[in-house]
């Protein structure tokens, strides 16, 4: 977090300074906190979890919650408590590494476009609105019928969802950077483009894309969830909250348990991510002081 | 203004038609055989014959992309694989239902959205700006299918208040178009709140309470107005995204959109009607990008169109 | 709640003496999921636009509620000794919606139509042996074939050979499926998007029937709201209803639920041109690693019978075979023998629908006992198509287990047996997923085919059940139960065990 807050130019160590304005956003900081409790459960999974997260106990199917079973049993009789936690590990996963993998691809096809400017803005910023235009249900289709079923998959598909709008952002920034008069100076004794990218511009667009990631992240957890509707999401027996929710919302009204603690894991993480990333954004943004 | 337009439009053409041809291959490479689709797993080889040979599809590749090129260049969209009905006329039936729900989540979600962040911005850091907040981001929260069932479950089974779906009077609107725009009015809160903030903090404004001008006359005269520009290209944004119909909520209240229209023409792979959907969706694209920048130089008579 | 007010309008009504003065319109609204693609009965073949067809429509015969085939335009039939040749007699009187008379000449406009290859209509293959129709005289009409086919007047009781009204083609041409013109008890008003109305017809040959005065279909693809949508009292009558969810309708007053064994059979076909599922005794073992009580009790929730025979019990032919009780130790044993005392990996694929996802986790779960590791690969219904179908043979086979399901369009065991077991049937001909190939089978088959002879025809199938049962092609699975919730005040509405809706004719709401 440190090294990226430097780029702030502030008197005070700008990571102290960011520190001192996040602490005062409560709401952000109780986030952050049920967030990472939530990831070192998911992470603690193994040695926490009571049952395994793919063990049947036809015995015991469709059970209300109780001492035994936290959240009650599913259909095969899967203790929901230990699914959660295990799933956890998936769902966070596709939140973070679709989020990193589109952000990437997002910031390097922004960064170019702005900086050259040009026809290659013209054409990345075209293929973007395609992108944007392009029904994610098709995408989706289209990433899963070709690679194939699997959670990797699905993790592919919600990155590509984020490229387009990860692209923009950056790009605005840069364009903004790239007046600015410490670029303009750099510029002018010979920078080199890559340098001069990676160097003055790009950590100028981190406080931003590092928001926009937190509030992404939720997003992609929700995308998952809406593929598992479609029947495209995590295969089984994954954990992956989405799926969970999805493949028991036919038993609502019958055994609720099923549907309402994967859906508030997903209503909690979800809406922790976007309180964090306001938080952040706030403390941030030089011109809130 | 006649003349910006004019350019505009017609700059479009390429893009259109690069989408045009990016689609065709797109759904050309999708695996799936719309003939053995169409004709069920327990049809013979003569049956998906007869499919193939009536849809043409027996053409070689080539040959159907030049066809469908210069079919689309003369807006013949063709007949749909499944049902044999024209493209134009299924597009047709659904896009209404469709462009209302949009408007009315839009309508609903702009106007809650907007006024909590409003409100959020005026009382910053307070209680209230905690609260509304964490409210509208609730809305984003939740998964969209989960919310609508539990909603038709409530509103539909155990009040026997509103239509469970369908389309019809402005009863069957209200779950659906609240569903869909529960997330559109958080984001709308969210992005009114920061850019409000992000104005207040301009220097004119600070002139303007420096010389005395009266709180709210700052807040409606000097802040919202700057502040109304980043809303209305979100809101053009995601006018853009619903009008591609939202699969997910037209699914759940059995809607007769171009979101289910699209879901059950790529489980068929009926690729006229694909094509057409996504060609639509473009457009529609292009054309409020257009509004949208046709509405910057209302609000703010000084931003030039160029 | 919205049903107060005119309740307490009718009750006041009532007691003011003006009931009854007014006929109450009695409109049946039915939600299913699927949407319909298309009223050309020629050109169908999903039982939803099948069963949409069938109120509009009616052929020479029919199955009624238990498959039994009945008269319906025809009155009778002779069939020559060598079934090669096939005699209507005809119902007389009849009109189409559209006016002009029902006769000998509008079943042969029919089903030469339906047949000739240049119409590039669905259902052709349903018209394939036959040779030539004649008009022996207005009420008389005789089929010829090329070859024998035991089972024709089943065949043509198939949806697929409704007689269509011979003006209603030559006026619209291909968009005669948006313009159905049939004798049935109901006449087309409309069909857009996801609804279509239809209308009691006012000159239905039958006395005193239809009763309904309207019929809607509409499309609710979300099961819990197409649930809803019932309690709520929008429709009379929802399929399907996911087995979970009966306990959901179970107690209510006024919802009745439909629950009857089908002859759809859910099996996984085992590639036995692979290893190691070429070995019988893998697949034997296999089916004794399965327990198929928990099957139904897990997957189906309690709504679905252990297969017992290739066939299910309600298609003709049907003989028990017989069942691979759950033994795993049995399994362990044979899979030894085989040479796998450690198991081994494989993939089991399907469709990505809910129902077919926990199937396919059953069994992955199932197997996993006695030590056979599964991959459980749900995929999307084009790519699934093209992983079936888009193969030369045997050997260019990607898909190893398939979990799937099947049911007799026909309603004959002909086509209970021959599309997936059959070595002729091979991908991409049919749907003999399993590549499985047995002399003994096929030539049973045939044999099943080459006759009308009751009898024959029993020995027939009842060799070639035997012989797919021992040889184990699948994973002998269960027998689906048609699911479906209906309205107390509904009468006469019920789901064929081919998972067809179907009214009687004299539905009718209270």
């Amino acid at each position: 977090m440190s090294d990226l807050a430097l780029a702030a130019p502030s008197l005070r160590s700008p990571a102290a300074e960011f520190w001192r304005r996040f602490r005062r956003k409560h709401v952000a900081v109780v986030a952050g906190c049920v967030l990472l409790a939530m990831i070192f459960a998911a992470l603690a999974a193994p040695w926490i979890a009571p049952y395994g997260p793919a063990t049947p106990d036809y015995d015991n199917v469709l059970a209300g919650p109780s001492w035994q079973h936290l959240c009650g049993t599913d259909t095969f009789g899967r203790d929901i408590f230990s699914r959660i936690l295990w799933g956890g590990r998936i769902s966070l996963t596709v939140g973070f590494v679709s989020v990193a993998m589109g952000g990437l691809a997002g910031v390097v096809l922004g960064l170019i476009s702005g900086f050259f400017g040009g026809l290659v803005d013209s054409l990345i910023m075209r293929l973007m609105d395609v992108l944007l235009a392009f029904p994610g249900i098709l995408l989706a289709i289209g990433v899963v019928a070709l690679l194939g079923p699997g959670i990797d998959n699905v993790i592919y598909a919600i990155a590509v969802f984020s490229v387009p709008v990860f692209a923009r952002l950056v790009r605005g920034s840069t364009l903004a950077l790239k007046q600015t008069l410490y670029v303009q100076a750099a510029r002018s004794i010979g920078v080199r483009a890559p340098l001069l990218m990676l160097r003055h511009i790009l950590p100028g667009t981190l406080p931003s894309v590092i928001v926009y990631c937190s509030l992404r992240v939720g997003t992609s957890i929700l995308t998952a969830a809406a593929l598992s509707f479609i029947g495209l999401g995590a295969p089984p027996p994954s954990p992956e909250w989405g799926a969970m929710l999805a493949e028991g919302r036919s038993y609502l009204g019958v055994a609720d348990q099923i549907t309402l603690f994967p859906g508030l894991a997903i209503f909690i993480t979800v809406l922790a991510f976007n309180l964090l990333g306001d938080g952040l954004r706030d403390a941030l943004d030089q011109k809130l002081r | 203004m006649l003349e910006y337009l004019i350019r505009r439009l017609t700059g479009t053409i390429p893009v259109l038609l690069a989408v045009a041809a990016f689609v065709f291959l797109f759904v050309h490479m999708l695996p799936g055989d719309p003939a053995r689709l169409v004709a069920g797993p327990d049809a013979t080889p003569q049956d998906i014959a007869a499919v193939r040979a009536d849809m043409g599809l027996d053409r070689p590749l080539v040959m159907q992309f030049l066809r469908y090129l210069s079919d689309t260049a003369r807006l013949q969209l063709g007949r749909s694989i499944k049902t044999h009905q024209t493209v134009a006329e299924l597009i047709g039936e659904r896009f209404m239902p469709t462009l209302l729900l949009t408007v009315f989540a839009m309508a609903w979600s702009v106007v809650v959205g907007v006024g909590i962040g409003v409100l959020s911005g005026v009382k910053r850091g307070r209680w209230q700006d905690q609260v509304a907040m964490v409210l509208a981001i609730s809305g984003i929260s939740f998964p969209g299918f989960w919310l609508g069932l539990l909603l038709i479950d409530l509103f539909s089974v155990r009040l026997g208040w509103l239509p469970t779906g369908g389309y019809g009077g402005w009863q069957n609107f209200v779950l659906p178009a609240f569903t869909l725009g529960t997330a559109v009015a958080a984001v709308m809160a969210r992005f009114t709140r920061s850019a409000f903030v992000e104005v207040t903090a301009e220097d004119y404004v600070r002139t303007a309470r420096a010389k005395g001008v009266p709180e709210r006359g700052v807040i409606w005269k000097h802040t919202l107005r700057n502040a109304l520009i980043p809303v209305i290209t979100l809101t053009g944004l995601q006018f853009g995204f619903l009008l591609g119909g939202a699969i997910v909520v037209e699914t759940v209240f059995a809607w007769p959109g171009l979101g289910r229209l699209l879901v059950d023409s790529v489980a068929f792979r009926d690729y006229p009607v694909i094509q057409a959907e996504i060609l639509l969706f473009s457009c529609e694209f292009v054309l409020i990008n257009l509004i949208v920048d046709l509405l910057y130089a209302v609000v703010n008579p000084e931003i030039r169109l160029r | 709640m919205r049903h107060v007010v005119p309740r307490m309008l009718l009750a006041v009504a009532l007691v003011f003496g003006a009931a009854g003065t007014a006929h109450a319109a009695k409109d049946l609204v039915v939600g299913f999921d699927a949407n319909l693609t298309g009223l050309d009965p020629s050109d169908l073949n999903d039982n939803l636009s099948q069963s949409a067809t069938r109120l509009m429509f009616e052929g020479l015969y029919m199955l009624d509620e238990h498959m039994k085939l009945q008269p319906q335009l025809a009155e009778s039939f002779d069939a020559s000794e060598d079934a090669k040749e096939f005699t209507f007699h005809l119902r007389k009187g009849v009109t189409f919606h559209d006016g002009t008379p029902f006769n000998a000449a509008a079943v042969k406009f029919s089903f030469d139509r339906a047949g000739n290859p240049e119409n590039h209509l669905k259902r052709q293959s349903l018209y394939v042996m036959i040779d030539h129709t004649d008009v022996v005289d207005e009420y008389t009409v005789r089929m010829v074939l090329k070859y024998p086919f035991g089972a024709f007047v089943n065949n043509i009781a198939h949806p697929g050979a409704l007689i269509v009204s011979p003006k209603s083609v030559q006026d619209f041409g291909k968009e005669v499926m948006r313009h159905p013109s049939g004798t049935g008890p109901y006449q087309f008003v409309s069909w857009s998007a996801d609804t279509l109305k239809m209308k009691k017809s006012e000159h239905y040959w039958k006395p005193g029937v239809p009763k309904l005065d309207t019929i809607t279909y509409r499309s609710v693809p979300e099961n819990g709201a197409r649930i809803a949508m019932l309690q709520a009292g929008e429709a009379q009558f929802i399929f399907p209803v996911p087995p979970e969810m009966i306990k959901a309708l179970q107690n209510s007053p006024t919802i009745t639920i439909f629950n009857e064994p089908s002859i759809l059979v859910r099996y996984v076909a085992l590639n036995t041109t692979r290893k190691p599922f070429s070995d019988p005794r893998v697949r034997q073992a296999l089916n004794y690693a399965v327990d198929k009580q928990a099957f139904a009790k897990v997957v189906f929730s309690g709504y679905s019978d252990p297969m017992d025979s290739p066939l299910p019990p309600l298609l003709g032919y049907y003989q028990k075979q017989g069942s691979y009780p759950y033994d795993p130790a049995k399994a362990k044993a044979l899979l030894a023998e085989a040479g796998y005392p450690n198991g081994f990996e494989s993939t089991i694929t399907g469709g990505a629908a809910t129902l077919a996802q926990r199937g396919m986790q059953f069994v992955q779960q199932q197997l996993a006992v006695v030590g056979v590791t599964l991959k459980v690969e749900p995929l999307e219904a084009g790519v699934l198509t093209a992983k079936q179908f888009n193969v030369t043979g045997p050997q260019d086979a990607t898909i190893v287990m398939n979990y799937g399901g099947w049911s007799s369009s026909t309603g004959d065991a002909d086509w209970g047996m021959r599309p997936m077991l059959y070595s002729k049937s091979f991908p991409p001909v049919l749907f003999n997923l399993a590549w499985y190939s047995n002399a003994a089978t096929d030539s049973a088959i045939e044999q099943g085919l080459a006759t009308v002879d009751a009898s024959k025809r029993a020995t027939a199938y009842s060799e070639a059940q035997a012989q797919v049962w021992h040889d184990a092609p699948w994973i002998f699975l269960g027998v689906d139960h048609t699911l479906a919730a209906y309205s107390k005040k509904l009468h006469g509405a019920f789901m064929r065990p081919d998972q067809q809706f179907t009214l009687t004719a004299d539905a009718d709401l209270d």
